[in-house]
């Protein structure tokens, strides 16, 4: 099927850097297609870019209709009721009443606002009035919605909430989203397919489960947190996660010199030749600083890169074009 | 008791002069030290409705609205697009936009005259007009600038991002948003052009008989009473503006 989304070798500017360069994606109808990047990465210049917002100086980008951008905080028209902000779209079009209505109240039934529709925006909380942004945003059943960090400005309880809304959108609506995070867990809650943005190019493109498991290079694994390096012999880096060290009877001799508290685990500071790796630990039942411990490595959980430029994982895997 | 006192003097001071005016414009044959009038008549009000004053009330209040509209029409999208400006730029709009205002109307009115003549509508009232709108899209676009500057320009750049045109953008976001600031500034350009009465004189050259001229007219003529009544009419639209302002609730943007 023809992609709702095809860019091809996108040069966009930003910043007083060089700017993004070689963007090249689709974005099929019905996906949410992530992209992931640090802050300052160009991720909101991209997303401008694709809605027509901000200037392009390279390739070509192909929509199938027309592009909607959500700003990240929702922005409603402050003199129109819930029902009139939903309706805009729908009104400039010269839509038939009939046809406003029964689409007005199908989108904020989608966004679970259908009892709000007579208030107006000043009386709503910052969560109702993004999922009346949504509504919004889809009613006309744009090809592709941008979506600039819907998540991040939102506290644990919205943003569940928000990501079931975003999830429950494409039940009636078979348009594309791209949404741009610098958050891994709102790229794996959102994420179809994620594209990495590195040093102002795409790094890698798969699934969230493919991505986190298979970096393509060791400056993606780093970007994705995993905090362990070590050198091995060949001019490569052995690169895996707190939860791919075990404790092992016959393993190497380590020493914990502290402890990591953080929302993903609980992990044990072991020096180890001189090196410091992290090992995923009981938060109930941590170490002591000082116990020695011998530990192993779970060789699914470790990669090894050539170097910081040489991907070791082959690119076929993912759906890069170039 | 300070208080009420106060109150009262404040009110005397603001109704006194309204309710001399009012003997002036029916007292008939009344000189100082006489302290109320010895005979009344109603012909300078009975002139209002058929004679000069009325035709000058008439030409005042078309001039008025007219420079009203015309003045926000042109000062919105001037003040829109001053509001984007930032830094020396909007600096420099600020000061071009003030320089109307900022030069005495005399010398503003012969600058207008010169090109007035060449345009042959000197003399007319449509000359008036453009001279009175000229100044009132000086000081509206100042004040729109600031109304807007207020506005978040994201709400705008939304409407279009959903694909509303720019004439959409205008007919159902912006005006809709600042209707209430648009009717204060018709009522500031309504009473501008009202009171003006130099670039009246300057282009209109003593034949657009606006009423303030007429008053002017009367008062050197000597002739009080007219020139009471004339006063009087001129105080309607500020006073109903001040009326409508109370009513009005104070909401942001």
């Amino acid at each position: 099927m023809e992609p709702a989304l095809l860019v091809q070798g996108l040069a966009v500017p930003f910043g007083s850097g060089p700017g993004l360069r070689e963007v090249t994606f689709d974005v099929a109808a019905g996906e949410r297609f992530v992209v992931l990047g640090a802050s300052g990465a160009g991720k909101t210049s991209l997303l401008r870019a694709l809605a027509g917002l901000s200037p392009v100086t390279d390739g070509t980008i192909a929509v199938r209709g027309p592009a909607i951008y959500l700003h990240q905080t929702p922005v409603l028209f402050p003199h129109l009721t819930v029902y009139e902000n939903v309706a805009f779209p729908l009104r400039i079009r010269g839509r038939p009443q009939a046809e406003i209505d029964s689409r007005v109240r199908a989108a904020l039934a989608s966004v679970r606002m259908g009892g709000f529709a007579p208030r107006m925006p000043r009386t709503l909380s910052g969560g109702q009035a993004h999922r009346v942004a949504l509504a919004r945003a889809v009613v006309a059943r744009p090809a592709l919605l941008l979506l600039d960090e819907p998540l991040a400005s939102l506290d644990p309880t919205l943003r569940e909430d928000m990501r079931r809304t975003i999830l429950g959108l494409q039940a009636d609506w078979d348009g594309a989203m791209v949404i741009v995070t610098h958050d891994l867990d709102e790229m794996s809650a959102l994420a179809d397919r994620v594209a990495v943005l590195l040093d102002r190019r795409i790094a890698q493109i798969a699934s969230p489960a493919e991505l986190l498991s298979r970096p393509a290079s060791l400056a993606v694994a780093r970007f994705l947190g995993h905090l362990n390096e070590m050198p091995v012999p060949g001019d490569a880096v052995a690169v895996f996660p707190p939860t791919a060290v075990r404790p092992q009877v016959d393993g190497f001799r380590a020493r914990v010199s502290g402890l990591r508290v953080r929302v993903r685990g609980t992990t044990a500071v072991l020096t180890l030749d001189g090196a410091e790796i992290e090992m995923s630990v009981d938060p109930l039942q941590p170490p002591e600083i000082g116990d020695e411990l011998t530990v192993g490595l779970d060789p699914r959980g470790v990669l090894k890169f050539q170097n910081v430029d040489t991907p070791s994982v082959p690119m076929s895997s993912t759906r890069i074009v170039s | 008791m300070g208080r009420r006192i106060a109150v009262v003097i404040l009110a005397l001071s603001a109704l006194m002069p309204l309710v001399l005016l009012g003997l002036w414009s029916v007292g008939d044959h009344w000189f100082f030290p006489t302290l109320i009038p010895p005979a009344f008549t109603t012909d300078s009000w009975r002139a209002t409705l058929t004679g000069r004053l009325g035709a000058a009330a008439l030409i005042s209040g078309v001039v008025a609205l007219a420079t009203a509209v015309l003045g926000c029409a042109f000062a919105m999208p001037i003040g829109r697009a001053m509001a984007r400006l930032s830094g020396w730029r909007r600096h420099m709009a600020s000061a071009l936009a003030f320089l109307p205002v900022a030069a005495p109307p005399i010398a503003l009115g012969l600058g207008l005259q010169y090109a007035f003549v060449t345009l042959g509508v000197s003399g007319t009232i449509v000359g008036v007009i453009a001279a009175h709108v000229v100044s009132a899209t000086s000081f509206l676009a100042i004040y729109f600038a600031g109304v807007f500057t207020a506005l978040d320009p994201r709400i705008e750049d939304e409407a279009r991002c959903l694909g509303a045109r720019p004439l959409d953008v205008w007919t159902r976001i912006t005006i809709p948003i600042v209707r209430r600031q648009i009717g204060d500034a018709l009522a500031l350009g309504f009473l501008v052009s009202w009171a003006q009465v130099p670039l009246t004189l300057v282009i209109g050259g003593g034949i657009v008989r606006t009423l303030p001229l007429e008053v002017y007219d009367y008062l050197r003529a000597g002739e009080t009473r007219y020139a009471a009544t004339g006063a009087l009419l001129l105080t309607v639209p500020p006073m109903l503006a001040l009326l409508a302002a109370r009513r009005e609730r104070v909401a942001p943007l």
